[in-house]
């Protein structure tokens, strides 16, 4: 079992990241923006006086402080020593403030709203999908159908903006912008926590809203051939009632797919959603990569994308070890 | 149904208690409070207030209410305001050592007194820290830095530099002094985070948002042992509150909500505010609502080392060809004042340079077959008032004002003469009317520009190419995230932005615009830029710029040269040089007044600009809850 079937996926767990990790090494410096003559023509273009005499010794000075000197192998080196060792580096953008301290602010409100919503969307997903099958002639059924196939397709920054709208402007109950107020000191308080939620609550339903529809209608797929199967007839056939037949026979046997599909999505948790904190002003991982791609802040990127890539092949490896336990077909095979 | 009905009560509670935050805000009090927008967006580090060292989100309040600089730039006034320093530079006969006395009885916000040990050691640690922004100009320029007493700093430079001084000068960006007593328990000057900063403005962080979008500031109590209250008195709010609340339709938002007084915003979104609220304004109250006098120059700039932008008579034409009201109307409905010579419209300008220019460019013109024709528009911001008045907007009437307000003229509209100069130049018309290059392929330009929509690099690309392509030429505008790194390397034809560099702003000086034309700083396409993005050079504006370096900042003299300098760039016509910087600023007038404004212009109106911390004296609470 151990050699057969542990050890194949262990050794693709860490081929993937290797892999992985050497391309986000070698993709941020084929961009064309450069960390140098970004942090330059940031000091000239708001106002520093920089005198163009200083400025190829400035380039030079930077070069050697950004550990850009020499060549690219032995910068690849110099980035392995240096992970493996947990140190990520310093973000040239905001040098040398050290890129896991960038990312230790972020990635709580990305954690936060993104497991939050996913999690949500993803358990109203799948209990409704699986309901609407299992009682296919209710009115209940149908309203979840047409509601999911009609909200799906809207736009996701459409939907932000009438959320932000009508909640924050038209009618201010949710703030517009920001992770908390000010005097809510952070910590676990009442004042926080409240505050937390207050903030969280337009970015969370903005994305369970629209993210709803994608998992009911994944769940009804599947468990729609499930409930044609002859066990589901033969439970039936038995006199089971209705609950028991959903929990125990088509949930059961349809679930798989929205398990890996949830496995995947927690895995692109680290990513952020970009457009997310834009449309809202929260705080997150998204915000901060996309300012790294525009400065050529290629230690951020990297920074970034390796928790993005550990949180992916980690789901996967994950998913590949539980599923056995899921879903005895698995197991036999 | 018990346990139902006891979740449903939680749910209820907990709902009321979410949704009424205000039970658990501990906002300040809005009537002492002014809002203000962090132009620069959301703060990645804002636990980090070292901008000595790296990019810390600077305008999060840091350098508009904490800490000081030597001397300030006010480019409304055209003054260098004294701040820390007690008088301007005092450089001796050759320009070799700068003397600067300091203001007394300045006290930092921790309580400790101010003195000469903390310029001496701002300089010293920046030239000692690789890695410091003023690191390597420190180490080019100073031989030695010391203190003859507490208040009188003596630099020693290594070789003659009538504009040392400009390294302190505050114009978003300038070395501001640190405070030593602080920095030396620092083990790590570069990775010290300054957290809570320590300074010497009228101001003391209370608070700040861990994801970077809110900085809440309080009045020190003894602002009157501040230069802010030594000059100005009192600054009337208690608190002050960065907060970004995000694009252009958010911050109206915000700002029709009350909830924002101070914002920059663009055309559309200004729009929208004052329509929505009644007290509500831009710069100015009225038409053009923007702020049309900025040091800096914007429009179009060409890379003259790309044919066929070498050849200074295609430079020429493409200026010829467009149409300036039309392109201030498209871009701007006509909020724009005009700067034709490279030197930004801006009041203090207008009297030292336009003024003397106006003549010569009068009878300025460009020879054709022989024919010699003058181009030169004087009468170009009266046809845009005239133009505003059609459109229904007050306009004022007299001359002066009109000046103001459009600056003044810029080149004729000369399809004509463009056509003219091209096909002396090769370039011919295909059948269709489009242009074709003199080697017969069709003529297309790239011009590149800036994303944000806000950005008169946006703007100005955009109507500059819908008229080249009316002229007949094929033009395709490419907005990129990367047009800075494109332009560093040489790799554009045309880049929307700035013809020149920007002045200071203050004092008579344009060697700030005019230096990086040098030919010195030259590179060829694919080497990194190091002097101006159009790499057009030209012996006699290197003659100039010498000479501007033998002269003193100060020194009446430096006018003439500073305008032989204009004269030689609109000579050789590297960009289109059309307008200053358009500001769509939005003011709440619903609790505080008496911002700087077109009818009121005392200082700088921008809240991002470290000269906020010498408007907040003079503005007014209403008084409104």
């Amino acid at each position: 079992m151990l050699k057969k079937y542990l050890l194949p996926r262990l050794v693709q767990y860490v081929t993937v990241m290797l892999i992985g990790i050497t391309m986000v090494f070698i993709i941020p410096r084929l961009l064309p923006s450069d960390p140098v003559e970004h942090q330059l023509s940031r000091m000239t273009a708001q106002g520093q006086y920089l005198d163009p005499a200083a400025v190829e010794d400035l380039r030079a000075s930077l070069e050697e402080l950004y550990g850009l000197k020499g060549g690219i192998l032995q910068q690849y080196i110099t980035y392995w020593k240096r992970l493996l060792t947990g140190n990520l580096g310093p973000s040239f953008a905001q040098f040398p403030t050290p890129v896991t301290q960038l990312i230790r602010t972020s990635l709580p409100w990305t954690i936060g709203l993104l497991l939050t919503s996913l999690l949500l969307s993803w358990l109203i997903g799948t209990t409704l999908g699986v309901v609407a099958v299992t009682y296919p002639n209710s009115v209940f059924a149908k309203v979840a159908a047409v509601l999911a196939m009609g909200i799906r397709p809207i736009p996701y920054y459409i939907m932000a903006l009438v959320l932000l709208i009508l909640f924050a402007f038209v009618f201010p109950i949710f703030p517009m912008a920001g992770g908390y107020s000010m005097g809510a000191r952070m910590g676990f308080n009442a004042r926080f926590i409240f505050s937390l939620l207050r903030h969280a609550f337009l970015p969370v339903t903005s994305m369970v809203v629209l993210e709803v529809g994608g998992w009911f209608l994944q769940m009804r797929n599947v468990a729609s051939n499930v409930v044609e199967e002859e066990y589901v007839s033969y439970a039936e056939a038995m006199g089971l009632s209705r609950l028991k037949i959903m929990l125990h026979y088509i949930t059961r046997n349809a679930i798989a797919p929205q398990i890996t599909g949830l496995a995947l999505n927690l895995g692109f948790v680290f990513g952020g959603a970009l457009i997310t904190e834009i449309a809202f002003s929260y705080p997150g991982m998204g915000y901060l990569l996309y300012s790294a791609i525009l400065a050529g802040d290629y230690n951020l990127i990297m920074g970034i994308n390796i928790f993005s890539i550990v949180g992916v092949s980690t789901a996967m490896l994950v998913i590949d070890l539980i599923y056995p336990l899921l879903d005895p077909r698995v197991r036999y095979q | 149904m018990k346990c139902v009905r006891t979740v449903l009560l939680l749910v209820l509670v907990a709902a009321c208690l979410v949704c009424s935050g205000s039970a658990f805000a501990a906002d300040p009090p809005r009537n002492e409070t002014l809002v203000a927008d962090i132009l620069t967006g959301r703060v990645s580090n804002p636990g980090n207030f070292n901008f000595w060292a790296t990019w810390v989100g600077n305008d999060k309040g840091l350098q508009q209410l904490v800490i000081d600089p030597l001397w300030m730039a006010d480019y409304v006034t055209g003054q260098m305001d004294n701040v820390l320093a007690k008088s301007g530079p005092i450089y001796n006969d050759d320009f070799t050592r700068l003397t600067v006395h300091l203001r007394e009885g300045i006290y930092w916000n921790d309580g400790v007194a101010f003195t000469a040990d903390d310029v001496v050691y701002t300089v010293e640690l920046a030239m000692a820290t690789p890695g410091f922004g003023y690191n390597t100009q420190f180490n080019q320029n100073i031989e030695r830095v010391y203190k003859t007493d507490d208040y009188t700093v003596v630099f020693e430079l290594k070789a003659p530099n009538s504009r040392f001084h400009y390294n302190f000068l505050d114009r978003w960006g300038g070395c501001r002094i640190l405070p030593k007593h602080i920095f030396e328990k620092a083990e790590d000057p570069l990775s010290f985070q300054f957290n809570p900063p320590v300074g010497t403005g009228p101001y003391r962080l209370v608070e700040y948002d861990v994801g970077g979008y809110w900085f809440l500031y309080e009045r020190r109590e003894d602002w009157d042992r501040t230069a802010t209250g030594m000059l100005h008195g009192m600054p009337a709010p208690k608190y002050v509150k960065f907060m970004y609340y995000g694009d252009a339709s958010k911050k109206a938002m915000a700002q029709i909500s009350h909830e924002l007084d101070m914002a920059d915003l663009t055309p559309e979104s200004l729009d929208v505010v004052l329509s929505r609220n009644p007290h509500a304004r831009g710069y100015y109250d009225g038409f053009p609502y923007a702020e049309l006098l900025h040091p800096c120059v914007t429009g179009a700039a060409f890379n003259t080392l790309v044919p066929p932008f070498d050849n200074k008579e295609v430079r020429w034409a493409l200026n010829l060809a467009l149409d300036a009201k039309e392109l201030a109307m498209t871009a701007y409905n006509g909020a724009a004042a005009f700067s034709v010579a490279y030197i930004p419209a801006l009041l203090p300008y207008y009297e030292t340079y336009y003024e003397r220019l106006e003549p010569w460019l009068l009878d300025y013109t460009i020879e054709i077959d022989g024919v010699k024709h003058k181009i030169y528009d004087p009468t170009l911001p009266f046809e845009m008032a005239k133009a505003a008045k059609e459109r229904g907007y007050d306009v004022p009437d007299t001359a002066q004002e009109i000046r103001k307000m459009f600056g003044y003229g810029w080149w004729k509209h000369s399809p004509d003469l463009a056509e003219k100069l091209l096909l002396k130049n090769g370039f011919t018309r295909g059948r269709d009317g489009r242009w074709l290059l003199p080697d017969g392929t069709p003529w297309k330009i790239e011009i590149i520009c800036l994303t944000a929509a806000t950005n008169p690099s946006f703007k100005w690309a955009f109507a500059i190419g819908n008229q080249w392509q009316e002229f007949g030429i094929d033009v395709e505008v490419r907005p990129t995230d990367t047009s800075n790194a494109l332009t560093e390397s040489g790799d554009y034809q045309v880049v929307g932005g700035q013809p020149a560099s920007e002045p200071f702003g203050a004092g008579i000086d344009l060697y700030r615009a005019f230096s990086s034309f040098k030919s010195e700083y030259w590179k060829p396409l694919g080497e990194k830029l190091v002097g101006h993005q159009t790499r057009w050079v030209s012996e006699g504006l290197d003659r100039v710029i010498k000479a501007m370096e033998n002269t003193g900042y100060d020194d009446p003299s430096i006018i003439d040269l500073g305008i032989e300098a204009a004269k030689i760039l609109i000579d050789g016509q590297p960009g289109v040089s059309l307008a200053s910087f358009p500001g769509f600023m939005g003011l709440d007038t619903y609790y505080w007044t008496n911002y700087p404004g077109g009818e009121n212009p005392y200082t700088v109106p921008w809240y991002h600009w470290p000269n906020l911390k010498f408007m907040l004296p003079y503005l007014q609470p209403t008084g409104r809850k």
